[in-house]
């Protein structure tokens, strides 16, 4: 028997019920979500209020402090792309009053090292975005060597700016383990019994550099004994952070062993002993309120034994993690308090907060811009503007709204098809554009102090 | 009520590149519909019918592609024109002369669109030159149709089929909608004569193009891209990110993700074509449950690789000669492997020579073990078959690599099967032997999905650092608990993949008719789930290690 009819049928009364359903769906607004999305007619009608309802976000009335903002047009400044902010009413201001003396003293030959701390979150792990503002700014200004490098890392082999190997014995205290006060800005403290620890510095280019390699750690209650290249040396680090110098040669290579698991090990910094160091404190998955546990004794330590110049920090995109969420103010105000114990334990040394980059989820099947993004800059600017730190726009600075999609889809493709990581070309262009915004605010710094 | 909106309608008709045509746009339930019901009415009208057909299919080209439906009819104007004089003329080397414009002329289509951009990288890469790319967008389905064309004014020339005498039969069966994005590859002599005949379906015809199309989207629109969306896509962006448990999953994922998509794309165009008259041979037969590489060839994209065996292993030499090609391949081949060594896996002289020596002993070593000199050249057509199979994937580096180690494969099963074949071939019945057989092939073929599938071969490098370095089952509580619903979808792939070929059959045949109603319901079931996955939540990638 032929069965042609009954394909003609099946097709046309389907596609009867389907129109029917979906006509209805759309006026009677069926509480089946499942079926909106793949309502036949929905692309077709207007009828904006139906539509909206297909979004169902669930938001929370914007009556915490945080997304409240100043609302003067110094705030509005926070807008502005590829530029350092410092909400100052003149713009000719730069917005690293503390910073730039010394940054145009170094560039004018006074021998002296200016060290910068960047704090972030995946996005810069693998030294990505700080390889290249590090390379940049030392062209610029002078300088070699990584900076600092943990004892063990879970990106070591891909990280391309160091050669990275180490035993398997080191035990990891970090900020997903302790609530101890003293993993130092990495998140880590390492303990090793008879465990060693390789690295390579791949950043020199200058091949008569003379690099300073030293021990970070905490304190030892008796002396205790280590081996540097082989050789046995003992130490005995009394404060609560120690900065021992290990050698300091034209190598770029060290290896370090450790017998006893009494002493805290941070890790070890490459350094020359002028120009630029930029360290990269990288940790996956935190949104930075995890610097509050350090205790204020161990920073002032660091601050004393080991001080910083420039402090960045860079998070946010951690706090992004649900597609719908707007409101981030249970994370302002930890957020905030953390930035104000830090400034208070560095009190010389010049801050700056920089904003999440664009994250993006799934929204109705197509990829766009979280939806809280905006609120969640805003109030990171809001924060920078209270807590006195110069502020720079990574988002609008990648581009602003749907950023990341666009970031993914080029070819060849400048962010991860998880919509949240500039990928190794993504990070070298954010890396790039923030040096150049140093050097615009370097240029206005120098165009008002002319002659020194 | 809701009120139409007309310009929104309006656009509808006209091509979207954000938005092309395809079978899961309701766009395409409209198309299908109006399709379905002027090719009945028209159904006793052969001509009619055809034209009808015709204008569907390149309105379907060009909602999928814009105005690139153009070279689908120009290449149809040259390949009618040339096929027919290649058919009437009698001079040999005319006819040959004829033949090679015709290749000249696909391949050169194909070439620009598609590798021009390849070649300028190779350009700039091997002799220094400094060539921008070009902006070329890739034409849909060209691949695809050139290989048609190809095929058709072959077998034209050797003989094997006549010219297909109305223009509008060889545009049908270059343009045929359902084929159109992902093939199959279809050959004119099993389509063409299918054009014109009655519109007969039986019972059997209507239930299994049903489930064809079902299954098909079912593994497409649901499975596969569930698994690409919410998992594979992260890692494979960049594994060095995840454990070495994540990349290995991703990998299973992804060959459950190239299987569904592809062979469910396949299903679908099979299925509809039931629907139509037309009966496509099949494409996909349980790959993965192959025992051995040779095996997989002969299950995966069936078409392609006959379509490769038929042009391109035979008339390289096949398993009889090697000529020119053979070797000229042969050597081009060797000098990559020996660049390779040494430049991508960083290797010595020394030790890239080696490399290299031994995988040309796997090609020498079946004509030693058989002392038959034409095994050499058998190898070697079907290594440059392999490679350029690998090409046809796609315009780079990768997919190169991917046909040459599957070429190495079928050395190596060759002389697996010249050392162990009387011996073991008791052995080679048993289940036990048979399952070690399959969980071997399975895993080489997901290692070579792995370069398939990366953005370039250092990613590829990387997937296999992490699974390799990187490997430590005491992240899998976390790992199941956020993505338990993907391990779900690829375990529900390999449950589908493991259902016997012949069990749909069988069953259609045994349960008889069922009624309308029946196959409505099913039908707004899976609409129901499509919508349901569609706005499920997405799954959010996590940090397992600190």
């Amino acid at each position: 028997m032929n069965s042609q009819h009954r394909v003609l049928k099946f097709t046309l009364i389907s596609i009867g019920i389907y129109l029917l359903l979906s006509i209805l769906d759309l006026s009677f607004n069926f509480p089946v979500p499942a079926f909106r999305k793949v309502n036949l007619i929905a692309d077709l009608v207007k009828s904006p209020q139906i539509k909206d309802s297909i979004v169902v976000v669930k938001e929370i009335p914007v009556s915490a402090k945080k997304d409240e903002s100043p609302s003067t047009r110094v705030f509005e400044q926070f807008k502005a792309p590829k530029t350092i902010i410092g909400f100052s009413a003149d713009t000719n201001q730069p917005a690293l009053q503390k910073f730039l003396p010394k940054l145009m003293a170094l560039k004018s030959g006074t021998k002296q090292k200016l060290r910068i701390a960047y704090f972030g979150d995946s996005m810069i792990e693998g030294d990505l975005l700080t390889e290249t503002l590090r390379a940049l700014l030392q062209k610029e200004f002078g300088g070699s060597g990584v900076g600092f490098v943990p004892i063990t890392s879970q990106v070591s082999s891909f990280r391309q700016t160091v050669s990275h190997t180490y035993s398997k014995g080191w035990e990891d205290e970090n900020f997903r383990n302790t609530t101890k006060g003293n993993v130092y800005f990495s998140g880590h403290l390492f303990r090793g019994q008879d465990d060693w620890v390789s690295m390579t510095d791949q950043t020199i280019r200058d091949s008569a550099a003379v690099l300073e390699k030293s021990l970070l750690c905490g304190p030892v209650t008796e002396p205790i004994t280590i081996m540097v290249n082989g050789s046995a040396q003992s130490v005995s680090p009394k404060e609560l952070f120690n900065r021992i110098p290990l050698r300091k040669d034209g190598s770029r290579n060290l290896r370090l062993a450790v017998t006893d698991d009494r002493l805290p090990v941070y890790g070890i910094s490459f350094e020359t002993d002028y120009g630029i160091t930029v360290d990269n404190f990288s940790f996956r998955g935190i949104t930075g309120i995890e610097l509050n546990k350090l205790d204020m004794g161990f920073l002032q330590s660091i601050g004393e034994q080991n001080p910083y110049d420039l402090m960045i920090f860079q998070y946010g995109v951690n706090v992004l993690f649900r597609p719908n969420d707007k409101n981030f103010s249970w994370y302002g105000s930890k957020f905030q308090s953390m930035l104000v114990k830090m400034k208070k334990a560095f009190p010389d040394t010049e801050m700056m907060l920089v904003s999440a980059a664009d994250r993006a989820f799934r929204y109705d099947g197509t990829y766009s811009s979280a939806v809280g993004i905006d609120s969640l800059i805003k109030m990171q600017a809001t924060i920078a503007f209270e807590t006195g730190m110069a502020f720079y726009n990574q988002y609008e600075t990648m581009g602003g709204k749907n950023s990341i999609v666009r970031w993914a889809a080029e070819q060849p493709s400048l962010a991860n098809k998880d919509y949240v990581h500039p990928n190794g070309r993504g990070a070298a262009k954010l890396g790039t554009f923030l040096f150049e915004a140093f050097m615009k605010d370097y240029y206005k710094y120098q165009k008002l102090h002319p002659k020194s | 009520m809701p009120v139409l909106d007309l310009d929104l309608l309006w656009q509808q008709l006209l091509y979207d590149p954000k938005n092309p045509l395809l079978f899961n746009n309701g766009f395409f339930v409209f198309f299908f519909g109006l399709f379905m019901l002027l090719y009945y009415m028209f159904r006793h009208k052969a001509t009619v019918r055809r034209y009808i057909f015709c204008f569907f299919s390149l309105y379907f080209f060009y909602k999928a592609s814009g105005y690139f439906v153009l070279l689908v009819i120009i290449s149809a104007v040259v390949d009618f024109i040339i096929s027919n004089a290649i058919a009437a003329q009698q001079d040999k080397f005319r006819k040959k002369l004829l033949l090679v414009f015709s290749i000249l002329f696909n391949l050169g289509m194909l070439c620009y669109f598609k590798y021009t951009n390849f070649f300028i990288s190779l350009s700039n890469d091997l002799f220094a030159t400094h060539f921008n790319p070009l902006n070329i967008l890739l034409p849909i389905g060209i691949s695809f149709y050139t290989f048609e064309n190809l095929s058709y004014t072959i077998d034209v020339y050797r003989g094997e089929f006549k010219p297909a005498r109305k223009f509008s039969d060889y545009l049908l069966f270059l343009s045929f909608f359902p084929k159109l994005v992902m093939g199959p590859i279809v050959r004119a002599h099993d389509f063409v004569p299918q054009i014109n005949k009655p519109y007969v379906i039986n019972e059997n015809d209507f239930a299994k193009g049903f489930y064809l199309i079902i299954s098909g989207l079912f593994k497409k629109l649901i499975i596969s891209d569930y698994i690409t969306l919410n998992f594979v896509n992260y890692i494979f962006d960049d594994p060095s990110r995840y454990t070495g448990l994540e990349c290995l999953f991703a990998v299973y994922g992804y060959a459950a993700v190239i299987y569904c998509d592809f062979s469910g794309y396949s299903d679908i165009a099979l299925g509809i074509a039931r629907w139509l008259g037309f009966t496509i041979p099949t494409n996909f037969l349980s790959p993965y449950q192959s025992s051995s590489i040779t095996e997989f060839w002969r299950r995966w994209h069936i078409s392609l690789s006959s379509w490769l065996r038929d042009y391109l292993y035979i008339p390289l030499g096949g398993n009889k000669k090697g000529g020119f090609a053979t070797y000229f391949f042969a050597l081009l081949f060797m000098a990559g492997v020996y660049l390779f060594g040494k430049h991508l896996l960083g290797l010595s002289v020394l030790w890239s020579g080696l490399l290299t020596f031994f995988v040309l002993l796997i090609f020498i070593l079946p004509a030693l073990l058989k002392k038959d000199k034409t095994g050499i050249s058998t190898s070697f057509n079907l290594l440059s078959t392999m490679l350029l199979g690998g090409l046809w994937h796609g315009a780079s580096w990768n997919f190169i690599i991917w046909g040459a180690l599957h070429g190495i494969a079928l050395g190596i099963h060759k002389i697996w099967m010249l050392i162990t074949g009387k011996a073991f071939s008791n052995l080679s019945r048993q289940g036990w032997y048979k399952a070690i057989a399959i969980f071997i092939t399975f895993h080489f073929v997901c290692f070579c999905w792995i370069f398939f599938k990366s953005a370039d071969f250092a990613t590829g490098m990387t997937m296999l650092h992490q699974i390799g370095y990187d490997f430590s089952f005491s992240v899998w509580p976390e790992f199941f608990d956020n993505y338990k619903w993907v391990i779900g979808m690829i375990f529900l792939a390999g449950i589908l993949h493991a259902i016997p070929d012949g069990l749909a059959d069988k069953l259609i045949g045994r349960t008889g008719k069922w009624p309308l109603l029946a196959y409505i319901t099913v039908f707004f079931l899976f609409v129901l789930l499509y919508g349901y996955f569609k706005s499920a939540e997405q799954v959010m990638p996590i940090y397992l290690q600190f």
